[in-house]
């Protein structure tokens, strides 16, 4: 009796085990076998020869070398993307350095050396030849700016 | 580094030569020859003598105290010795003979008779 309880579990474990496997093999339409190789889906021919046992080795063979192949296939694809991508960074890179370029060529450059001088020797501005560029408005401001200080010495 | 008398006296110097002469005299007349800086007056004094305009001249030679009217015999002397150079004196002539004749002030009247006869010895 004991045995033969025994046994009736082994077999309800067997045959849940079996389910389980359906449920998987299910969830993959190609891939009966739902085994997957580094995410890829194995491309390997699933149908299951009638000589199974001498067979193994060989299909264990096959699914390996599919699974390298199908790698392969997807590592040209992600290279080929990446490759587009710099190469459009770098087209980008030159366009965008042309553009400088062309917008550097176009811009009016100037610098206010009379200013910079102006600001390195401020006596500079009190020269005669500077002072003439004025008109006699701004001389007399400048001179009534220039007063008070005179005036108390 | 240039003091601010020396910024002056650069305005100054500009407004001898500028090319707004009527109000450079205008603005010379108005800050330099009332400024309390004996420098700046002399100076103010000399630029309005090396303009030799009637203008110029007028307010230097007739104004009392400025010019050769000035309190300041530093200042006084100054203008009458560029009065003394100047090439062409007759504009400065005949503000000195009209002043002599008709200045309602005595001192400026003297001080005009003898500037007027130094010019005529220098000359």
């Amino acid at each position: 009796m004991e045995i033969g309880k025994l046994s009736l579990h082994t077999t309800k474990t067997v045959q849940n085990n079996q389910q389980a496997k359906k449920i998987n093999t299910n969830k993959f339409s190609t891939n009966p076998f739902g085994v997957s190789f580094k995410g890829n889906v194995i491309q390997a021919d699933v149908f299951e020869s009638s000589n199974k046992s001498t067979n193994v080795i060989a299909q264990k063979s096959k699914m390996f070398a599919s699974a390298v192949v199908s790698g392969i296939n997807n590592f040209n694809e992600a290279f080929k993307s990446r490759i587009n991508a710099i190469v459009s960074f770098g087209k980008k890179v030159t366009k965008d350095a042309f553009d400088t370029m062309e917008r550097i060529g176009n811009t009016e450059i100037k610098i206010d050396m009379e200013g910079i001088k102006n600001k390195m020797f401020p006596d500079r501005q009190y020269s005669v030849k500077q002072l003439s560029n004025k008109s006699v408005d701004e001389l007399k401001g400048m001179w009534e700016d220039l007063t008070p200080e005179v005036e108390a010495a | 580094m240039m003091n601010n008398k020396e910024k002056i006296k650069q305005i100054i110097r500009t407004l001898g030569e500028h090319k707004d002469s009527e109000s450079a005299i205008n603005l010379l007349t108005e800050l330099g020859t009332n400024s309390p800086d004996d420098e700046i007056r002399e100076l103010t004094a000399q630029t309005l003598i090396k303009k030799n305009t009637h203008d110029s001249l007028k307010v230097v030679l007739i104004s009392k105290g400025k010019g050769i009217n000035d309190l300041s015999a530093r200042v006084a002397m100054a203008s009458i010795n560029e009065l003394l150079a100047l090439k062409d004196k007759n504009e400065a002539v005949k503000i000195l003979d009209d002043t002599v004749k008709m200045h309602s002030d005595e001192e400026v009247r003297n001080t005009a008779r003898s500037v007027r006869a130094l010019m005529t010895f220098s000359s």
